[in-house]
């Protein structure tokens, strides 16, 4: 079965891709931020397991847990907040 | 008598000479300039983007974004400077790196040239091989 074959390299860094474009979809600052930082720390976290079988086991909770970011990002989208968060703007010495 | 047909002539003259100078100079300023104007907004909107960047700008970007980089130590940043094996980052980082390059030139590199971004300087260099970025 093709689910059980490790996730190539290339495949691994394709679905950290693809988080990480999924996450520049949230227009609220915090969970844009978050879900960029959950999918580095999950990477990191797989990043020494050597056993195919678990190797492909995190690839498809991986790609899982992608399907939720995107649900979530046309949820968050719907109600997105009128005011943009202060770590959003860009500050420069002359506006402060 | 000769005086009077030079004076008629000059009457003439002038009034023929009048008329030829406003009409002549009534349809040059209606047709040519405008026409010419017309065209040249044409050509400039035609490519508003291709416009390659410097690559010394490239440069000094490039290496702005490496060294704002949590794990880089921004004093070992060179051009020449290669992700794994001068800076200590693993493929994870350099994927990381590929999209803050995306985001800081407003380009979308395929993963087909993403792979091939190893050091500081493929990075320039594909940058600056794009007409988009900006």
């Amino acid at each position: 079965m093709s689910a059980a074959a490790a996730p190539s390299p290339a495949q691994a860094r394709a679905l950290l891709k693809a988080f990480m474009r999924e996450a520049r979809k949230f227009p609220n600052y915090n969970i844009r931020e978050y879900v960029k930082r959950r999918a580095k720390e999950g990477f990191k976290e797989c990043q020494s397991i050597s056993d195919p079988a678990a190797a492909a086991a995190a690839f498809a909770n991986g790609r899982a847990q992608l399907e939720v970011a995107k649900r979530q990002s046309v949820v968050y989208s719907l109600y997105a907040p009128r005011v943009k968060s202060i770590m959003d703007l860009k500050i420069t010495e002359t506006t402060l | 008598m000769l005086a009077a047909l030079r004076s008629s002539a000059a009457v003439v003259r002038t009034s023929l000479l009048q008329h030829c100078r406003v009409s002549v100079v009534a349809t040059t300023y209606r047709g040519a300039p405008e026409g010419r104007i017309g065209f040249a907004s044409d050509a400039s909107s035609n490519q508003p983007h291709a416009t390659y960047l410097d690559k010394t700008e490239v440069t000094d970007r490039v290496l702005a974004l490496v060294k704002k980089m949590e794990k880089v130590d921004p004093a070992k940043v060179e051009p020449t400077s290669h992700f794994q094996n001068d800076l200590g980052l693993d493929s994870l980082d350099t994927v990381e790196i590929v999209m803050a390059f995306e985001e800081e030139f407003h380009i979308e590199i395929p993963d087909s040239e993403a792979d091939k971004i190893f050091s500081c300087q493929d990075a320039i260099q594909y940058i600056a091989s794009q007409p988009r970025a900006k």
